[in-house]
């Protein structure tokens, strides 16, 4: 616990310190005409989220809360948050926006923020992207234009690294989501891949001055040799991670099968149409040349029912997923591929 | 003699009657015959010159005693018959009628009759209990008496009015008749006594009460001739009513203060006597109301059961008949009749039957009369349960076996005796014992009906009893019996009859396990050959020698496919059980029996299961897991060994059939004796498959679509793993889920303890016959199988490991080590090579880690992805395909190669 905290702590420190080119690096996701361009945390929210994992959340299971706070020009400050209860079967009839309203109340009686500007949610080896955080976060987008969603990895973090991530949706997501059509056509049309279904928003993590003052002071006291797991590989990681996405290449096979059929019944059937078009005419053509009246029309499409095509939201958000596991993997490996050099060389050294 | 002095009047009847009522009454209603025909053996014999009238009123007496008989113990039935009979008499006697006037006694008979039907009919209790035969009897008998008196009312209201006339006259008539009357009854008393043996205790009470009479009679002869009658009546009609009773009584005291011709003192010693006799009657009278009717004083009356009842003991034969073979056989004959039919008293015909054999024997009719009826005694006793699913009672089986053993020693003894089913009752020569002796019957029928009922008797009884030991000890009677029969048969029998006699032998001795062979075995052959021919000779047959005798025979002569089939199985078994593996597995695949057995009928299904099955335990004993496993694997994989084996039913399934199914499944059930011990099959099916599959779950590990080998046995790992908190080991299974785990990590001492130790020792090893031998075969494979299992798991860590260590952690010597190693070395199991000079196993590292793997199925599943997304593409591209299908192929190529490639790459990446 204690080395955790303290590597939030300088995660938090250095990412302070580094405000500026954090912002930079990650700016480029959060393009051009979002409402927010920076989201900037308290220290407190952090340490209350984690919090809240630690005591809540285990294994597969996730753990969720609002954010507080106020939005300042383009960027979105983070000054507080709580949890909402863990649901349970047996209290269904749990009113959560009650719960909430209630909660900002009270804790505008404290003088607290009380702003509702996001929601917050942990994550279980980076598998965030579904169905459901999709339409909370378009709901929260669609009430309050400025919310966010902070999407926290405990396992990340408990190797040492904070990770922390403020997801926005795009713009042209929003749209389609609003249209509620998924249809192939309606995504071709709304120019949607993968890529550009979510904007992460940087992030900047602040603290008082005196905390800052701690920090410091703590870390100078603090021994290297805690240090020492930053060598582990964690190689149970990657594959956890691995298995995850071969599931998810898995649902994405199916997925392109069902598509695939979908494809194939509908040529299918426009060659009938074709067919039976041409044979109408012909037998017009021929009608006409005997000199009787033409076959009236027929209204095609109750003939051929167009087959309903698969909706392809799915896909997108499996995609999605699948890039955020490559993503990950990619850290990873990059990173662990950084760990080994380092231990060679240090061999090499000693020997 | 007494016929001398009957003058045609009802005294004749009365008296005969009451001397008749010692004799005939137990014979009851049933032998219409009998009483007939035993007054003719009388009157044959004593008789001399009849008048037509005397002939006459002979018959019509006799139909009225039998009437009154039938009165007494209230059957309707034969009544109604005899009444019939009755009018027939007197239809012919109507010409001595017209002359001399109706008789009185048939008056009276009549207006008893009418009487007693009345007061029957308005017994309505008495109705209800009655069985509806009788009812029905009743109603018509009272409408045709009815009908019938009319004729003769005159006559009725007039001995109605003044029955003591009628009476007086009687007894006018009997006082003459006194004298022979007693003479008669003591004649009948000797008949009674010789043919009835059991009444003998009874007799001499009867014979005072005659005593009595017969000074009575000496006395006073008219005194006692009207009191004689007067007991006569009253102990005879039960039905009589009190009243009447009463209203006669006074009627005789005034009569006999009125007659009063002898002296004063002869008068009170009279009355005493009579008042004694009253008092009799009284107790009589009592008893007979509590309807302790079977054992009077007199012991005269056996209450009748059933509808159409048998006599207890009947009277054989008449006395004085001469007794001949023709007499036995019609006799018997007469008895068979009765046989299937509803309601005949099925004990009754079997000692019947016996009497008859007795009665044979003693007059030496010969062997063959006696096979005849002992044939016919079998057969009634087999029939003695009505339905299947009883089972014989003790008694009865053990005269059964007592019989059967009986009629082998006349068969031996009488060669010249043939007996076959083929013989027609026509052809038979019971008697001329000049010609070969042919009786109808089959002595194999009989065995294997025998067999059968054994059979049955073990399945009914509770496994657990003490009774069931007592049955099983009657196994063996069973198996002389039935190799006598064989002896009988193989010198007389045609090769069919040995088959099936020879099938028998082998199913009671197929399942034993043969201590002797296996002790003369297990000794060295140190000895002489000399003595151990000795031995063996002392000790007869060896059932291995036996078996193969007698099954070659059966393969070479049957014609039957059944009985081969299970020859062959049995005989299977027999190798199996004494662990000759070798033949019983060679005997099994040459008879092709795993292709057809499914056309079997159940019975021979159950038999090949149990087969296999002992199989199966016979391939584990010899150490060959993998044989053992596929033997048992189709018993066992689903789940109901139970059922398949035929030793008990399931109770899951119970609603599913009916009764008769139920009935049917139960009579296949094998007896306790045969049963193979469940818990030991399923130890031994599971100890094969976790020394298969460990090692295999070691070697696949990271393979995707590993396969199971046993679903059964997976299924009682994962049950193992479900258990939240483990304790020790408790049951079988439990045991060899921890020796599996133990095994999974190669610890192969845990496992040797889990497997062998005092509690699995107790279950299921000490059940083999060598169980120390299969002990030892188990401590080794699990040793090795650990062995291998460790070097599956853990070779990834060893860059080399010295065969040394291993024979020392495995405590296995080195050059088991050796083989087996290298056995996994050329099966491409492990990727190692062996460094000879220094002995160790230097480990290839050529087996993907898990990220690796991984990465390889991922691949995989990307390709296919790829794949699928390319259709996508071609639908879409589909007008002008040709071009990119080019370019796909091309790529796929590519593909493959890249995915070989990437392979590679990661292999040199992970070297690390």
């Amino acid at each position: 616990m204690a080395s955790r905290k303290e590597g939030t702590g300088s995660a938090a420190t250095s990412s302070s310190s580094t405000t500026g080119a954090a912002g930079k690096g990650k700016g480029k996701a959060g393009s051009g005409d979002s409402a927010v361009k920076q989201v900037q945390i308290d220290g407190l929210v952090v340490l209350k989220i984690i919090k809240h994992y630690q005591e809540e959340g285990q294994g597969t299971e996730v753990v969720q809360g609002v954010l507080l706070g106020l939005v300042v020009e383009d960027r979105l400050e983070i000054t507080n948050c709580f949890p909402f209860p863990q649901h349970t079967e047996d209290d269904a009839d749990f009113d959560e926006v009650q719960y909430q309203m209630e909660m900002m109340r009270s804790l505008r009686h404290v003088n607290i923020d009380h702003l509702h500007v996001g929601w917050y949610q942990s994550t279980y080896y980076g598998s965030f992207v579904t169905r459901a955080l999709l339409d909370s976060q378009f709901s929260y987008q669609h009430a309050i234009e400025e919310s966010v969603v902070l999407i926290y990895d405990p396992i990340k973090t408990a190797q040492g690294s904070l990770s922390l991530k403020a997801y926005r949706l795009t713009p042209k997501l929003m749209e389609v989501c609003k249209e509620k059509d998924f249809s192939p056509e309606a995504l071709k049309k709304g120019n949607i891949t993968f890529e550009h279904m979510f904007e992460e928003v940087p992030i900047v993590i602040k603290n008082s001055h005196l905390i800052n003052v701690l920090m410091w002071e703590l870390e100078k006291k603090s021994a290297v040799a805690d240090k020492h797991e930053l060598l582990s590989l964690a190689s149970s990681h990657l594959g956890k991670t691995l298995q995850l996405l071969m599931d998810r290449v898995d649902e994405m096979s199916q997925d392109i099968v069902k598509y695939n059929t979908y494809m194939r019944n509908t040529s299918k059937q426009q060659q009938q149409k074709h067919q039976y078009q041409q044979r109408r005419q012909q037998e017009n053509m021929q009608r006409q040349s005997r000199g009787e009246p033409p076959l009236p029309e027929e209204d095609l499409s109750k003939l051929f029912k167009p087959h309903q095509p698969p909706a392809r939201m799915d896909s997108l958000l499996i995609a999605g997923q699948i890039n955020t596991y490559c993503q990950n993997i990619k850290e990873f490996t990059a990173q662990n591929l950084g760990k080994l050099f380092m231990a060679q060389a240090l061999q090499e050294y000693n020997s | 003699m007494s016929r001398f002095f009957t003058t045609g009047s009802d005294s004749e009847s009365e008296s005969s009657l009451s001397g008749e009522e010692l004799v005939t009454k137990p014979v009851g209603g049933n032998y219409g015959k009998q009483p007939l025909l035993l007054s003719e053996d009388e009157e044959d014999t004593k008789r001399v010159v009849r008048s037509a009238k005397d002939k006459r009123f002979e018959e019509l007496t006799n139909l009225i005693r039998t009437i009154r008989n039938a009165m007494k113990i209230r059957d309707v039935t034969k009544c109604l018959e005899e009444f019939e009979l009755l009018g027939k008499a007197y239809g012919k006697a109507k010409s001595i009628v017209d002359k001399e006037g109706v008789p009185r006694f048939y008056i009276r008979i009549l207006a008893d009759l009418e009487d007693y039907l009345n007061e029957l009919w308005e017994d309505k209790e008495g109705k209800k209990k009655m069985n509806k035969n009788n009812a029905k009897a009743l109603s018509t008998l009272r409408q045709k008496i009815r009908k019938y008196n009319r004729d003769f009312e005159s006559h009725i209201t007039n001995y109605k009015q003044n029955p003591e006339q009628s009476a007086d006259e009687d007894a006018e008539k009997n006082e003459e008749d006194s004298e022979g009357s007693s003479d008669e009854d003591e004649d009948d008393e000797g008949v009674s006594a010789s043919t009835f043996l059991k009444k003998k205790s009874e007799a001499p009470s009867s014979e005072s009460r005659k005593f009595l009479k017969k000074m009575e009679d000496e006395d006073e002869d008219s005194e006692d001739s009207e009191d004689d009658e007067d007991w006569d009546t009253g102990s005879t009609s039960s039905d009589s009513d009190s009243e009447e009773e009463e209203g006669k009584q006074t009627v005789l005291a005034s009569r006999f203060l009125k007659k009063a011709p002898t002296t004063e003192e002869d008068k009170k010693a009279a009355e005493k006597k009579r008042e004694d006799k009253a008092k009799k009657k009284h107790d009589r009278k009592s008893k007979r109301l509590d309807e302790e009717e079977e054992d009077n004083e007199g012991g005269e009356w056996e209450r009748v059961r059933g509808g159409v009842p048998l006599v207890k003991k009947p009277k054989m034969f008449a006395k004085g008949t001469e007794i001949t073979h023709a007499v036995v056989i019609k006799k018997l004959n007469e008895i068979l009749q009765a046989r299937g039919k509803k309601g005949t008293d099925r004990a009754a015909q079997i000692e019947l039957l016996q009497l008859l054999v007795q009665i044979a024997s003693e007059n030496n009719l010969g062997e063959g009369v006696i096979v005849k009826i002992k044939f016919n005694i079998i057969a009634s006793l087999y029939d003695y349960n009505p339905n299947l699913a009883t089972y014989m009672k003790p008694e009865m089986w053990q005269k059964c076996l007592d019989c059967i053993n009986e009629l082998m020693d006349i068969l031996f003894a009488n060669p010249n005796i043939f007996v076959g089913e083929n013989i027609l009752e026509e052809s038979e020569n019971l008697q001329n014992a000049d010609q070969p002796l042919r009786v109808r019957g089959c002595i194999l029928t009989l065995v294997e009906r025998m067999d059968e009922e054994f059979t049955k008797i073990m399945q009914n009884t509770d496994p657990h009893s003490q009774e069931y030991v007592e049955h099983l000890k009657d196994e063996a009677q069973v198996c002389t019996i039935i190799e006598r029969v064989q002896r009988y048969l193989e010198e007389k029998g045609t090769t069919d009859e040995i088959c099936r006699i020879y099938l028998r032998r082998i199913l009671h001795t197929y399942y034993k396990f043969d201590y002797k062979a296996h002790q003369r075995q297990l000794t060295p052959p140190e000895g002489s050959s000399k003595s151990e021919q000795d031995q063996a000779e002392n000790e007869g047959e060896d059932s291995a020698v036996l078996m193969e005798r007698l099954c070659k025979y059966i393969y070479a002569k049957d014609r039957t496919d059944r009985i081969r089939t299970c020859a062959i199985l049995c005989h299977i078994y027999h190798h199996a059980l004494h662990s000759r593996w070798y033949q019983a597995r060679d005997l099994m695949l040459m008879s092709h029996l795993q292709d057809n057995i499914q056309h079997a009928d159940p019975p021979v299904q159950i038999l090949y299961n149990r087969t296999m099955v002992q199989l199966g335990i016979c391939a584990f004993r010899q150490g060959l897991t993998k044989d053992a496993h596929n033997a048992l694997l189709d018993i066992q994989s689903s789940g109901r060994a139970k059922e398949l084996l035929g030793q008990g039913l399931l109770l899951r399934s119970l609603q599913e059939r009916n009764q008769e199914q139920e009935k049917v499944e139960r009579r296949r059930q094998v007896p306790f004796h045969l049963h193979i011990n469940l818990e030991l099959l399923e130890c031994v099916y599971l100890v094969s498959a976790m020394l298969l599959e460990i090692p295999y779950m070691a070697a696949h590990e990271s393979d995707a679509r590993r396969r199971m080998i046993s679903k059964q046995f997976h299924h009682q790992l994962r049950v193992g793993e479900r258990q939240p908190l483990l304790g020790p080991p408790e049951s079988m299974r439990e045991h060899v889920v921890a020796a599996s785990k133990a095994m999974k990590m190669g610890d192969w001492k845990t496992c040797h303890s889990f497997i062998i130790n005092e509690k699995m020792n107790g279950k299921v090893w000490d059940l083999f016959p060598e169980a120390d031998k299969v002990r030892s075969m188990l401590v080794r494979k699990i040793q090795e199988e650990s062995l291998r299992t460790y070097l599956f798991t853990y070779s990834s860590v060893y860059d080399s490991i010295s065969m040394e260590t291993l024979s020392d952690m495995f405590e296995l010597d080195l050059p088991t080590v050796h083989s087996i190693i290298s056995k996994m070395i050329i099966n491409e199991e492990l990727m190692a090579s062996l460094d000879q000079p220094t002995q160790t196993v230097v480990m290839h590292r050529t087996e993907p880690t898990a990220q690796q793997n991984l990465a390889l199925q991922l691949a995989e599943k990307l390709g296919s992805l790829v794949e699928n997304n390319e259709r996508v593409f071609d639908h879409k591209q589909g007008t002008y395909g040709g071009y990119f299908r080019d370019q796909k192929d091309g790529y796929r190529k590519n593909e493959g190669y890249m995915r070989r490639g990437g392979y590679r790459q990661q292999q040199s990446q992970t070297a690390y």
